[in-house]
């Protein structure tokens, strides 16, 4: 095995469930290099799930392969597979201890018995838990098991780490802790990890990777400032995240003209037609009164404001313009500029060319 | 929601009509005279000493103890890895399976009884251990696998999953992580495979003999010639036998839990 050959290859995956009209998981594939980690992100159904559990032999693709570390173990069944699995219930043995859950997967993996207490009480101290060792999970709480639950999954020392929705049972409050927690083990043991999830955050914030996933195909696999910045497709602009969506023509020169007669530079070389642009928030500048617009900033919209929503950090406003809807978020502290704006208060909004996510309308 | 006293009273009702008969046996149990009437002409514990030396009656409770026993851990052996079969995997027949296993119950016992006698007795088998084993086992394996297959369904089986992506075979995994999480299943399916033989009498009607005969049978027979309390006194050590049993299943894990119920 080369050096430079990914750690794992998804070739030409294919999964349909009886019944279904659509395959679950539609010609998947995909490369992952070593030590890397890889978020596959999407909607419920989108085939993420169905995805990892075939990674990990928990359900026969209909055709492709898939290689871990140049071998082929399409055909092996999960217990030959070397794989820790994080699931999303845990799936914490309820007789065992702590410590006797993550023995088990030692002992299966002919790990001599004495070594196996050692062994899986640092797995434990890795996840910060030498203190519950003996604890049954009903006695731990939901962020214990998890930390469990992982320390099994690792102790084994997998080729491969696989996380479903490892954050999703737990509170919104622990759940950003955790996945720093999470990637930085990962990171430091270097182990090759996939995880599915549905929340995008946790997607860009953890992997190296992204693969946004819809109806059961990769609609683009990219770092996640590339995804952010430069998604390939409309599902994926609309799908992470938010945007407003500006309708109109695109024609020569890569101008984008409204219903409402405004003409937007983009940076578009689509053939002209009907298309469908995005535009983040974040990227919106609001205009003092008489202020030129920043150089590079060839886009300036006048606007009259809808809406204005205050969450302390951020405010958003919401305009009418000649493009349709658009939000502008700026940071409440530092951009003073909105305190004077009222509902229907004329006001600016300039934004670059590039700003500007173009598609061909649907 | 706090139960009206209308509720309560029904309830007392319901309860004094379904304890009434065992209150009516315990007292005539302990009866001064030598004829099952109510009320009794005066106490004494003079049937159970007499129960203690009938050596019919006490051949008889060994030989049903015994079988019940042989039963139970037959009908755990057999029918714990059907129902896991029913329960977890996926083959053709499954249902059909499911179906023959459970179809016993369907059948009158008088039925059953009368075909293993037309069956057993020409091969030597009636009225032998074999036989009777045979026989409850019929009646006791579909509650076994009833019971163990609610108890199999009932454990998660990302539990199994886990266990395999760390490295257990299915069959280890089945062993190791599926049968402790549904032990209180099969206790329960134990014991009341135990309790179903031990009460059997239709079937051990057709299939002891004059050597090996079941307590049901005896207890039969004996009420048909005699009709001292003496059968009083034998039917309230049964009752404490079996309330025993379910005791002691509710200090090991809750006899609730162990029949499944949470």
């Amino acid at each position: 095995m080369s050096r430079s050959s990914p750690h794992l290859r998804l070739e030409q995956l294919v999964r349909h469930y009886a019944g279904a009209a659509a395959p679950a998981v539609d010609r998947i594939s995909l490369d992952l290099p070593r030590g890397a980690l890889l978020a596959l992100l999407g909607p419920s159904g989108c085939g993420k799930t169905t995805t990892l559990r075939m990674i990990a032999g928990l359900e026969k693709p209909e055709s492709g392969r898939i290689l871990v570390g140049g071998r082929d173990v399409t055909a092996l069944p999960p217990h030959k597979r070397h794989m820790g699995v994080v699931f999303q219930s845990y799936a914490l043995f309820p007789h065992m201890t702590s410590v006797g859950n993550v023995a088990f997967g030692l002992e299966m993996q002919g790990v001599a018995r004495a070594e196996r207490g050692p062994r899986a009480l640092a797995a434990l101290e890795l996840v910060g838990l030498s203190g519950f060792a003996q604890r049954k999970p009903r006695q731990l709480s939901g962020g214990q098991q998890q930390r469990v639950a992982l320390a099994r999954a690792l102790a084994i020392e997998p080729d491969l780490l696989l996380l479903d929705e490892p954050l999703s049972a737990l509170d919104a409050k622990l759940r950003e802790g955790v996945r720093d927690e999470i990637r930085a083990l990962q990171q430091r043991l270097g182990t090759t990890a996939v995880f599915v999830t549905h929340d995008q955050t946790e997607a860009l914030a953890m992997a190296d990777l992204v693969a946004v996933m819809n109806a059961g195909k990769v609609e683009q696999l990219a770092a996640p400032e590339e995804i952010f910045e430069r998604p390939a497709t409309r599902f994926v602009a609309t799908f992470v995240g938010r945007a407003a969506r500006i309708q109109g023509r695109l024609e020569a020169g890569g101008v984008l003209r409204t219903e409402g007669g405004a003409a937007l530079r983009t940076h578009s070389s689509l053939a002209a037609g009907p298309v469908e642009a995005f535009l983040r928030p974040h990227r919106v500048r609001l205009l003092a009164p008489g202020e030129a617009a920043p150089t590079g900033m060839a886009n300036v919209l006048d606007a009259t404001l809808a809406r204005r929503v205050y969450t302390g950090e951020i405010v958003a406003l919401e305009a009418n313009t000649p493009a349709g809807v658009i939000t502008a978020e700026l940071h409440a502290g530092t951009d003073g500029l909105w305190r004077e704006l009222q509902p229907g208060s004329p006001m600016r909004l300039a934004f670059r060319d590039t700003d500007l996510l173009v598609f061909p309308a649907p | 929601m706090k139960p009206t006293l209308a509720l309560r009273l029904l309830a007392c009702v319901g309860y004094l009509v379904l304890l009434s008969p065992a209150a009516l046996v315990l007292l005539i149990s302990f009866s001064a005279g030598d004829f099952l009437t109510f009320p009794p002409p005066g106490f004494s514990t003079r049937w159970y000493v007499a129960l203690a030396g009938n050596s019919v009656l006490m051949s008889a409770l060994g030989t049903s103890a015994i079988l019940a026993a042989v039963v139970a851990v037959v009908a755990l052996l057999v029918g714990g890895p059907a129902a896991y079969a029913i329960a977890r995997l996926e083959f053709p027949g499954r249902g059909v399976l499911a179906a023959l296993l459970t179809a016993p119950l369907l059948l009158p016992t008088l039925v059953l009884g009368l075909a293993l006698l037309l069956v057993l007795q020409p091969l030597g088998l009636a009225a032998t251990w074999p036989g009777l084993v045979l026989g409850h086992c019929l009646v006791a394996i579909p509650f076994a696998v009833r019971i163990m297959t609610t108890a199999f369904a009932g454990v998660p089986k990302e539990l199994e999953a886990a266990a395999w992506t760390l490295g257990a075979t299915p069959f280890q995994a089945a062993l190791r992580i599926t049968l402790p999480n549904a032990a209180p299943g099969a206790i329960a399916a134990g014991v009341l495979t135990f309790l179903v033989s031990f009460d059997e009498t239709v079937i051990s009607l057709f299939l002891v003999g004059p050597r090996l005969t079941t307590l049901p049978v005896e207890m039969f027979r004996y009420a048909e010639h005699t009709t001292d309390p003496l059968i009083a006194a034998l039917a309230m050590t049964l009752i404490a036998f079996a309330a025993l049993m379910v005791l002691l299943v509710e200090r090991l894990m809750g006899f609730s839990n162990a029949m499944g119920r949470e």
